[in-house]
């Protein structure tokens, strides 16, 4: 048999058993909005464990972690450093969130804002925020899967195809199960993708170069500059080390403030779930370490792939694996492109409906989980459209995306520890953060120390924030004893 | 140790971490050689930092748990 139907087997197999946990799982759920969006608060540990790391660890780290690891080399180990930073806070935020969520029915971040600074155009402004971020995201997610399927079946399942079967699956069952189906199939993905990484990371280093250490060390020896932080550029020459940690600062501060991570402190069962999930999660990070080691494998081996992203499906490939392993590795990849991608096309639909129309009429509670649907439906079609496009723009548009999100961390903050900032501060400074941080992804050539534009939309935002509440009349002790109970 | 202590040092380890992987703490830290465990020192030393995270959190949890037992309350 040849080996793209051996491999087209596999994945099928691998497709259908999401499919069936998805529905299950889903069954358990009540069907009000709770249940469709926190999953009727009903996360334990091993779930929210999964559901974090799964949802963190993208087509992005899969596929472009080794990228950057093939083509920029130290470069990379800023996605490596920020996870653990970005993760601590969550200690204490995550079970304040929670607990006001249980108090206040919250499921969604905007509606923990406004339940603070009470606003329909800062519900309506979040939203559209969080929309805008989440599309590119989405994007690069199908195009991750049906790069992968391309790849690996010799161009016989082409694109087009490829992501359109694999989100088939995503929406069918987020649809149908919601935070219920995206929980237990990303438990499943994130196994998964853990036991197919190390195997592979430590296998093609072995196979290749007779151990990690030896293969670096023949690194070292070719590429001298390779592996010296902070890495590359795109264009080859040493990145700046303003770039390298503003990039770390940034995602560390947007990391957790992605709505659809957010809102995984509402789905948690109680708060020691919480402070599980944010101490084991940087195991999870460690798993970044093989990733790293496959893109490494391919920086001396002959010969390179089309573009550096597709360094893992070529090393799978190039190295005559059985058909067996190609199959699972990209199952592996599927899991993380679909085991994000569910999260966000749930996450979008339930922040779209929740915190933008919900905010301007009145819908009953039936109508909006299909409104919902809906959504999943509109916002899966609009990320199908861009997918088909080989656009790289797309690639910067997601550098950006974290700019918009860590934006979201000033008012968040706000609500929760203080108590003098007022509604007027809070959307001044939102809107400021934004327009400065579209205004330098718009001119990178104006950015200070070559800085990511997010932080300095945050340097911005911050003192707007802080100087616009103090000029403002502070919200009465009423409203903060009632919000904060 | 008292749950403020505990804090202040959890808080403090991520401070240091968050200088010691960023411009300027991690110069010295960022070159290739000498290997640890076959893998570049600049990227040894990070998942060093990583592995000092889950330790310190952990232990963190367990002061918390203790506070939160002797207290009987939930926060």
């Amino acid at each position: 048999m040849e080996q793209w139907i051996v491999v087209t087997i596999i994945i099928s197999a691998y497709l259908a058993l999401t499919l069936t946990i998805g529905l299950m799982a889903g069954r358990k759920q009540t069907s009000g909005v709770t249940g469709y969006v926190a999953a009727d608060r009903s996360f334990g540990l091993l779930v929210m464990y999964f559901v974090t790391g799964a949802s963190v660890f993208s087509a992005f780290a899969f596929l472009g972690g080794p990228g950057w690891a093939y083509s920029r080399g130290a470069a990379a180990f800023y996605i490596l450093a920020y996870g653990a930073l970005g993760m601590a806070p969550f200690y204490w935020i995550g079970p304040r969130i929670a607990s006001l969520g249980r108090r206040h029915n919250y499921v969604t971040q905007a509606q923990l804002i406004t339940g603070r600074f009470p606003s329909r155009n800062l519900s309506g402004l979040i939203a559209l925020l969080s929309l805008i971020a989440f599309v590119p995201y989405v994007t690069l997610q199908m195009r991750g899967a049906g790069i992968v399927i391309e790849a690996v079946t010799d161009g016989n399942v082409p694109i087009w195809l490829g992501s359109a079967v694999s989100y088939g699956i995503v929406i069918t069952y987020v649809l149908s199960a919601g935070a219920m189906a995206v929980g237990w199939t990303n438990t499943f993905q994130g196994i998964f993708m853990v036991v197919i990484a190390w195997a592979l990371g430590l296998y093609l280093p072995h196979a290749l170069y007779g151990g990690i250490g030896e293969m670096f060390t023949q690194i070292i020896a070719e590429r001298p500059d390779l592996l010296t932080g902070p890495g590359l550029a795109t264009n080859g020459e040493p990145w700046s080390w303003g770039a390298y940690s503003t990039f770390i600062l940034v995602s560390a501060v947007g990391m957790m403030m992605w709505p659809h991570l957010f809102m995984k402190a509402f789905t948690a069962k109680d708060d020691d779930t919480i402070r599980r999930t944010v101490i084991l999660f940087p195991t999870f990070q460690l798993f970044l370490i093989p990733v790293f080691l496959i893109g490494f494998s391919g920086v001396l081996f002959p010969g390179s792939p089309p573009s550096s992203d597709f360094i893992l499906p070529f090393m799978i490939l190039e190295t005559n694996l059985p058909a067996v392993i190609v199959g699972l590795f990209c199952a592996g990849a599927l899991s993380a492109s679909m085991s994000t991608g569910d999260a966000l096309l749930h996450a979008s639909a339930s922040v779209v409906v929740e915190d933008g129309v919900q905010q301007f009429v009145d819908l009953e509670e039936r109508t909006q989980r299909r409104l919902m649907q809906a959504l999943v439906l509109f916002t899966g079609a609009i990320a199908y459209v861009f997918a088909q496009d080989p656009d790289s723009s797309l690639v910067l548009l997601l550098a950006s995306a974290y700019g918009i999100i860590a934006q979201f961390a000033p008012p968040v903050v706000a609500a929760l520890y203080w108590r003098r900032a007022t509604t007027s501060g809070v959307i001044t400074g939102l809107l400021a953060g934004t327009a400065t941080a579209f205004f330098f992804w718009q001119n990178p050539e104006l950015k200070p120390f070559d800085m990511h534009e997010g932080i300095v939309g945050l340097l911005v935002h911050i003192p707007v924030l802080i100087s616009v509440s103090l000029a403002t009349p502070a919200q009465s002790e009423e409203h903060l004893d009632q919000f904060f109970g | 140790m008292t749950l403020r202590t505990a804090r202040l040092l959890a808080g403090a380890y991520h401070l240091l971490m968050l200088f010691f992987v960023t411009w300027p703490g991690n110069v010295p830290f960022a070159k290739a050689e000498p290997l640890i465990l076959g893998l570049p020192f600049s990227m040894a030393w990070i998942a060093a930092w990583i592995s000092g995270s889950v330790i310190v959190m952990t232990l963190l949890d367990q002061v918390e748990k203790r506070n939160r037992v002797d207290h009987g309350s939930e926060d």
